[in-house]
């Protein structure tokens, strides 16, 4: 492990601030624990793991389930258990999303050839032709109680399992500029949908009434005014953080987040954040977690400090890059690094991180920071 | 054309397009009426004036259950909607109790101080002080709940719906529903496991699958501590599981559940003397891995059946505590056969598991197990065993009794009288005989057979009169709520019941003499008698939501979404006419025969209750209602249906479901 350090300093004042910075950071990494990622074991062909995506990854419990290109990957106590394609009666190859319902255990998955629900070790397929789904094309999965919530590029589906019964949302009932939805994230009483195009749309059941938050300034991939809203209406994913009470949106020109009166918005030429590409986020506690095109990106919303892991391709090694509010820069290295550098989605279990990335999931463990 | 579009009651909505103003009047001032009966028809379980009403009804005792110590026997008598304790030294009724309506099952708790029973229509149970058999409380649960257990806490009840295909889990100390577990299809009985570590759950009926497929039925697997489904068991080739019985891990722990094998997919002209649908058990060991601790199950099958004398409707199952014997009851044949559970297991372990599959099939098997076969009362059902192995318990359905078995001399000890009516009515002649497999070749099937749960569809295709394999084949239809619905059959042959029941009957389906004309009669009057089940699916104001509003002005549209005039005969309530239980009662080509059907025309269905009769169409092709649309309407001839969104078609059966 090794320590850079960048930023330049040309005189004394300068030495002093630096002196002032380096306590900072010392602090913020202290209030971390003084721990990072910096060690990673990875998912890839050459340990059993499908080749290719991982789309998607879920934890529960000891349990990981992660989606990818071809099939379902179950993962128990560090091994791939099992790998359930459609010759398992998965509905399809390609797995976007997968959904534990915390009550039932029941495992949903989200396909590209429909839904699926995996529940005593049998398969049971949900599809545009043989169920109320709306389009065979799904993104996102949900469950809230007995409520089965599914993004699909036609809209949004909500199965009620007690009854059967499935309802679309779409442009035709509810504020979609688009029908295409990507992501869902759900809370005790309202239901966040991250739709390409239509920003971030909110569900109040209890009163069956929708909220839009859209981009103030429309479809322009440009930010005019910071923090005036949605950073932009091509939206990846959403998490709510019920800590904070706070929404997060990821899109490919940006972060975004709004704790119900302020909108925040995070872009690498103001922020730590290593790309606007960001295909998803996830938030926890202080945390917020990036998953871009070119690493992932961490934000402490404690420390206002950023962290980012990415693999050398050069070394293959790891670089990890801590951006502190000031804007002062620190490079880390590790000795193991994520899979890839294109991150396309992140779960949390305890203080581990499992990471779906464009070749292979990738298994994060917490250690110390050793400073030098 | 008098239409009502702002109408949001299922019947008064259908009503709007009836074709004379003065039909309309009519039917307006009907429905309040119609209305007020259903009202009245669904009351809270009455406690308080059950004196005055014993004895009008028939009791048809379905299920049992003993105090711990053996002394009391709880009998839940579904045709008059009560529970009755029984004291098994006198032999007499203690103590009646009215309950829900239809109740079907019971479960005890563990220190034995409170009962549980299922009250079907009521979507309830009803708590009850096992020694007061007083009604301490009703508890909501899922849909059409019939059997239900305990955790080995007493804590949580686990509720088996069967309209709704799942499990209700109650919190017994709130009173409230905690979740519903999917279930199989049409989940019925329910069973904890002597360690207290599985639920057990068998459906009735085998899941929807292809036509051309044998059917799967599923034993579901509820571990009661997390309260989630550890297993979906595959039971192949079988459908109709019924009551569990579990033996000791002495006796090998194996679940012992009767079932119906049928050969459906043969056609059954072609099947020398019947034989076209077996009776026999399911023989499933659980086994735990020393390694990782996980459960598994061996799933093997035999036949209780003889070569030349068939033991129709296998419906309770019990087995002594040591597991030393098991009773299965042959509910069709008023039987109850006695198995040596050695002999059982010996057979299994001596037959490789490259034959256990034969197994399944064999006419020769029971014989070397099947120690006794005696005689029980009418129709019977549910069976259990005294705590110290001496005696069992049968309940007869069809004549009001309990059978006393003494276990030790393997013989009827007894017969006790639950009381009920003493006349026989037409109506109840006819439920004998629908329950009855005597009248058929060696005692194969009843009615019921095909059509359990007293009326239901068993959801099968059946290749009934074509020679051929594969051709004609259709799918079995409900026997709820048929009255005036003639003509019968796919091919609408027959005008009548009588004709459906009697001779027809006789020639391809009992290949026997059949009914006599006075049978014939009785058995008609009792299957013009079954009613549908309070559809789930509608309010019970009857009040539609806005998705059936929705739905419900789409099976009533003139129009298609771009404005085009649909024809009358393209529009939903041409076929599907309201006034007559939703079909013209004539025969119509919509396009679903296929190469292998001799006719193209097929009797228009009625849509009453159609969303608990799946498979669809005339052979069964449609798995699900929406398949009826997306695979098998390509020319618009079932209706002009092509320009429906995905939106509307979801509606159109969320209105259909609450038909």
């Amino acid at each position: 492990m090794f320590l850079e350090r960048t930023g330049k300093s040309s005189s004394c004042w300068a030495v002093l601030r630096m002196a002032a910075f380096l306590i900072l950071a010392t602090a913020s990494l202290a209030a971390q624990g003084s721990s990072l990622y910096t060690k990673w074991i990875n998912y890839t062909p050459a340990n059993g793991f499908p080749k290719g995506e991982v789309y998607c990854v879920t934890v529960d419990g000891d349990r990981v389930w992660a989606g990818t290109r071809d099939g379902l990957v179950l993962l128990e106590n560090g091994s791939v258990k099992k790998v359930f394609t459609t010759k398992d009666g998965l509905a399809g190859h390609a797995v976007m999303s997968v959904a534990v319902d915390k009550q039932t255990g029941d495992v949903w998955i989200a396909t590209f050839g429909g839904l699926s629900r995996y529940s005593g070790g049998q398969f049971k397929n949900y599809t545009n032709l043989t169920s109320g789904l709306a389009n065979d094309l799904v993104y996102g999965v949900a469950v809230q109680g007995k409520y089965v919530w599914v993004a699909t590029t036609a809209g949004v589906n909500r199965l009620d399992t007690y009854t059967g019964t499935w309802s679309i949302f779409n442009e035709s009932n509810a504020p979609f500029e688009e029908p295409w939805t990507y992501d869902i994230s759900v809370t005790a009483d309202r239901i966040y949908f991250a739709v390409w195009g239509s920003g971030v749309l909110s569900y109040d059941p209890e009163h069956n009434s929708w909220k839009p938050y859209s981009d103030p300034d429309g479809e322009m991939e440009l930010v005019l005014y910071r923090n005036q809203g949605l950073i932009h209406n091509v939206v990846s994913s959403v998490s709510y953080n019920p800590g904070t009470k706070t929404f997060w949106a990821s899109t490919y020109f940006g972060l975004s987040s709004y704790d119900g009166r302020n909108w925040h918005n995070y872009l690498t030429k103001d922020s730590g954040i290593v790309s606007n590409f960001v295909n998803a986020v996830r938030s926890r506690g202080n945390e917020v977690w990036a998953c871009t095109q070119k690493g992932l990106s961490e934000l402490n919303t404690s420390t206002n400090t950023w962290t980012t892991y990415q693999p050398d391709a050069k070394t293959g090694r790891g670089k990890i890059l801590v951006t502190h509010p000031d804007g002062r820069t620190e490079r880390i290295g590790s000795s193991t690094t994520l899979a890839h550098n294109y991150i396309l989605n992140i779960a949390f279990q305890g203080d581990d991180l499992w990471v779906a990335t464009a070749q292979g999931l990738s298994h994060g463990i917490l250690q110390p920071h050793k400073e030098q | 054309m008098i239409v009502r579009p702002h109408s949001r009651w299922r019947d008064a909505a259908l009503w709007g397009r009836l074709f004379f103003g003065s039909l309309l009047l009519m039917l307006v001032v009907a429905l309040p009426w119609q209305r007020s009966l259903a009202v009245a028809s669904q009351g809270a379980p009455n406690t308080s004036a059950v004196n005055s009403t014993w004895g009008t009804k028939y009791l048809s005792p379905v299920a049992l259950k003993l105090s711990p110590d053996g002394r009391r026997l709880y009998v839940v008598c579904e045709g008059d909607d009560s529970v009755l304790a029984v004291d098994t030294k006198t032999r007499q009724v203690l103590a009646r109790l009215r309950v829900g309506h239809r109740p079907k099952g019971i479960a005890i708790s563990p220190d034995g101080k409170s009962l549980y029973v299922s009250d079907e229509e009521s979507d309830a149970v009803t708590e009850i002080d096992a020694e007061t058999l007083k009604a301490r409380r009703t508890l909501a649960v899922g849909w059409g709940p019939v059997g239900l257990a305990t955790d080995h806490s007493g804590t949580t009840l686990f509720v088996a719906n069967t309209l709704g295909n799942n499990v209700s889990l109650i919190d017994l100390q709130s009173g409230r529903e905690i979740k519903r577990l999917e279930a199989g299809h049409y989940p019925e009985y329910v069973a904890l496991s002597r360690d207290g570590s599985r639920i057990y759950v068998a459906n009735l009926l085998a899941r929807i699958a292809p036509n051309d497929q044998p059917p799967v039925s599923e034993l579901t697997v509820i571990d009661p501590d997390r309260q989630m489904v550890a297993a979906r068991i595959d039971v192949p080739g079988v459908l109709q599981m019924r009551h569990i019985a579990e033996l000791p891990a002495s006796a090998g722990g194996y679940l012992l559940i009767p079932f119906m094998r049928p050969k459906n997919l043969n056609p059954l002209v072609q099947i020398h003397q019947g034989w076209y649908l077996t009776h026999g058990l399911a023989v499933i060991r659980p086994l735990i891995s020393r390694e990782s601790g996980s459960q598994s199950y061996q799933v093997a099958e035999v036949l209780l059946d003889d070569i030349d004398r068939y033991y129709a409707d296998g419906f309770g199952a019990a087995a002594t505590p040591d597991g030393r014997w098991a009773l299965v009851t042959a509910s069709g044949a008023d039987m109850v056969s006695v198995l040596d559970t050695a002999k059982l297991r010996h057979l299994l372990l001596r037959t490789p598991i490259t034959q256990r599959e034969a197994l399944a099939n064999r006419l020769d098997s029971a014989s070397q197990f099947a120690t006794q076969r005696l005689r029980t009362g009418r129709n019977p059902t549910d069976a259990v065993v005294s705590p110290d192995g001496r005696l069992a318990y049968i309940a007869n359905r069809m004549d009001d009794t309990i059978s006393v078995l003494d276990m030790t001399r393997m013989e009827m000890a007894s017969t006790i009288s639950l009381g009920g009516p003493k006349d026989i009515s037409t109506v109840r002649r006819g439920e004998r005989l629908f329950f009855n497999a005597s009248y058929s070749n060696q005692g194969q099937m009843g009615c019921a057979t095909c059509h359990p749960h007293e009326g239901l569809s068993d959801g099968l295709v059946w290749s009934l009169e074509t020679p051929q394999l594969g051709r004609d084949v259709v799918e079995n239809r409900t026997l709820f709520g048929i009255d005036g619905t003639s003509p019968f059959k796919w091919n609408g042959k027959n005008p009548n019941l009588e004709t459906q029941d009697g001779p027809r009957t006789a020639m391809y389906i009992f290949r026997s003499q059949g009914f006599n004309s006075g049978e014939v009669n009785d058995l008609v009057t009792y299957i013009l008698s079954l009613r549908l089940p309070r559809n789930p699916h509608l309010a019970r104001d009857g009040h539609l939501t806005d998705t059936q509003a929705r739905g419900q002005a789409i099976f009533f549209r003139d129009r298609t979404n771009a404005g085009a005039l649909i024809p009358p005969q393209d529009r939903c309530y041409y076929c599907h006419a309201p006034l007559t239980h939703y079909t013209s009662r004539v025969l119509m080509d919509v396009g679903t025969a296929t190469p292998y059907d001799t006719i193209h025309a097929f009797d228009v269905p009625q849509l009453e209750g159609v969303v608990m009769k799946p498979p669809y169409l005339h052979n069964g092709e449609a798995l699900e209602m929406e398949d009826i649309w997306t695979k098998f309407n390509p020319d618009d001839k079932h209706g002009i249906t092509s320009d429906m969104n995905k939106v509307q078609l979801n509606d159109l059966i969320e209105y259909l479901k609450t038909l």
